[in-house]
């Protein structure tokens, strides 16, 4: 696709070309990965799934990413992680750290598990999936802050976060504390396991920047009402 | 050379037996069948921890190996996930395979007053020769025997930061660090042998050291590991001393010799001298002397003829069943998937039943 746009590009054609649009025509329909779907039998579909049945005979069909898979150990928010830690477009080694990451994790629990005592047991996760969700959910910011120009000075506006936003911003926050505040010879996966484990109970780095921006989404709840939308 | 073909395409680990009058095995009896009650969480497990009891009706099941035992019989020669998963799960776990159990049965049975008997285990990455190697090694070492075990013939040819001229003959290579640290194993694994191995030549080192004849073996060990520039020749003198007392009558032992990854004594070493050239296998001492040790005078397949060739093959299905039931036992495998069946056959078409790649799958799910 890059390489036919480059043939065609003119002198007055603009600089900054969008080529990652999705430039399917909307005729095209969404495809269907989940295997579960397939596997209900023709008496048991609602109106609506035959009608949808019938349309998928007709309609084309965009081709699937490579990032979807039908396979059950396929999880949409890791995988967004996985692209968010991508760099140049390498997904091999963005998604070995964070196999490796998984492992770090699940290897430290399952030792402390087998080391506890009969009665501590059952209040060590050993999960490395649920932990990491329940990390990623208590890095996600409540509330966000927006500059917005009143008077010709711009204020600091506590506005509400929709939650593809609070999702993004809680990965990014991970991501840079790892990259950034780790020592050189540490790697990757160490490091993010052991911060994915502290924002597990609450602790570290990335809770913390949460907390700060509550605070100062709190301090600047004067200027809430600059907010019009 | 036919090894060299060979090597390329798969690799291989040997073990190689000194006959001697020794203590012949004494617990061939049959073991008791532990299974006779039906107990529902030890499918998968034995209780019979000892490999000389170990029969076909104990394949696919995991036995024990006594922690007391493990830092004394494996120091080194496991492979370094297998010492991952030890770590993380409390306890070293090893299953019964069909690979091991012959090589066990014909150590048992061999012949040892005839020459010595050598066993190629061969196949696919992945499917578990090292650690068939490793249970053999558990058995030699249970009945008493002297265990000469190195870990993998290819760290001795490739990435050896130090590589110093030999004094003892000028045209070969030494690799201090290797020799001293494959010492320091070998002291560990075989304590009990090393006074009783007495000397039967003197060593000359330098122009004031020098071991006289008729001192313990531990002696010339405990050199070799303080002093680091000798130390290939010390595994040098270490290795022919065994050979010429295993085949001894008197204060009888059984000498057994595993080498993982024994292709690397043939093939091409990734090591450089100083002007660049590439060091052939046979200018490295270590090498050289290993190579005597597996009884040649000729190359390759030549040296090794005639062995009895044990194929490794991947987990069949009562073995993987075992796996599967094993880590879930261990709370290994966490993902609520994973633990249905729709899982377990996405495992088996991922994994093929490869050993080494399911335990690489679970890890992380």
């Amino acid at each position: 696709m890059a390489a036919s746009v480059t043939g065609l590009l003119k002198p007055w054609t603009p600089r900054v070309l969008l080529v990652r649009w999705s430039r399917y025509n909307p005729y095209y329909l969404e495809p269907e990965p989940r295997k579960e779907v397939y596997h209900i039998p023709e008496t048991e579909l609602t109106p609506e799934q035959k009608e949808e049945r019938e349309l998928k005979s007709v309609r084309p069909i965009k081709a699937a990413t490579n990032s979807v898979t039908s396979s059950v150990f396929n999880d949409p928010v890791l995988s967004k992680f996985v692209n968010m830690m991508m760099k140049d477009g390498d997904k091999i080694i963005a998604k070995g750290i964070i196999t490796q990451t998984l492992e770090n994790m699940k290897r430290k629990q399952v030792e402390k598990y087998h080391k506890a005592p009969e009665g501590k047991k059952a209040e060590i996760e050993c999960n490395p999936y649920t932990i990491f969700h329940h990390a990623l959910e208590n890095c996600k910011p409540v509330i966000g802050l927006a500059s917005i120009q009143k008077g010709g000075k711009f204020y600091q506006v506590p506005i509400p976060l929709t939650d593809n936003r609070r999702r993004f911003l809680a990965m990014k926050w991970m991501i840079t504390e790892c990259r950034d505040n780790k020592h050189r010879r540490t790697l990757m996966y160490e490091k993010l396991s052991q911060e994915l484990l502290a924002a597990f109970s609450k602790e570290g780095n990335v809770v913390k920047r949460k907390h700060e921006l509550h605070k100062m989404a709190e301090s600047n709840r004067a200027y809430a009402h600059y907010r019009w939308w | 050379m036919a090894l060299h073909r060979l090597s390329l395409r798969l690799r291989q680990t040997v073990a190689q037996v000194r006959p001697l009058h020794g203590s012949g095995c004494g617990q061939q009896q049959e073991a008791v069948g532990m299974e006779m009650r039906p107990e529902t969480f030890s499918i998968f497990r034995t209780q019979e921890n000892d490999p000389a009891c170990q029969s076909e009706q104990h394949l696919g099941q995991y036995y024990t190996v006594p922690p007391s035992h493990f830092h004394t019989v494996f120091p080194h020669g496991l492979p370094p996930r297998y010492q991952q998963q030890v770590k993380s799960f409390n306890e070293g776990c090893v299953m019964v395979r069909q690979p091991a159990l012959e090589l066990i049965s014909h150590l048992k049975r061999a012949d040892y007053s005839k020459p010595t008997l050598r066993y190629l285990l061969y196949g696919v990455k992945g499917s578990g020769k090292t650690m068939s190697l490793c249970h053999a090694v558990h058995y030699c070492s249970k009945q008493g025997w002297l265990v000469l075990h190195i870990p993998d013939a290819h760290l001795w040819v490739k990435n050896c930061k130090e590589l110093l001229p030999s004094s003892y003959h000028a045209s070969r290579f030494d690799q201090p660090i290797q020799a001293s640290n494959w010492l320091r194993n070998f002291r560990t694994t075989n304590e009990h042998f090393l006074s009783k191995i007495k000397l039967r030549q003197r060593y000359v080192w330098t122009k004031r050291e020098s071991t006289e004849e008729g001192r313990p073996l531990g002696e010339l060990v405990d050199m070799g590991v303080s002093r680091v520039k000798s130390s290939s020749d010390v595994v040098g003198a270490v290795l022919k001393e065994l050979r010429l007392q295993a085949g001894g009558t008197e204060g009888g032992f059984r000498l057994a010799v595993a080498v993982d990854g024994v292709n690397g004594l043939w093939g091409r070493t990734t090591l450089k001298k100083e002007d660049k050239s590439p060091v052939a296998p046979e200018e490295l001492t270590l090498v050289h002397n290993l190579r005597k040790m597996i009884n040649n005078d000729w190359e390759g397949f030549d040296s090794m003829d005639p062995f009895i060739p044990v194929p490794v093959s991947l987990y069949s299905e009562k073995e993987f069943e075992s796996c599967y039931l094993y880590y879930l036992d261990r709370h290994w495998l966490q993902h609520p998937h994973s633990q249905t069946e729709e899982g377990k056959k996405e495992l088996i078409f991922l994994s093929n039943r490869n050993p080494s790649v399911l335990e690489r799958l679970c890890a992380f799910l």
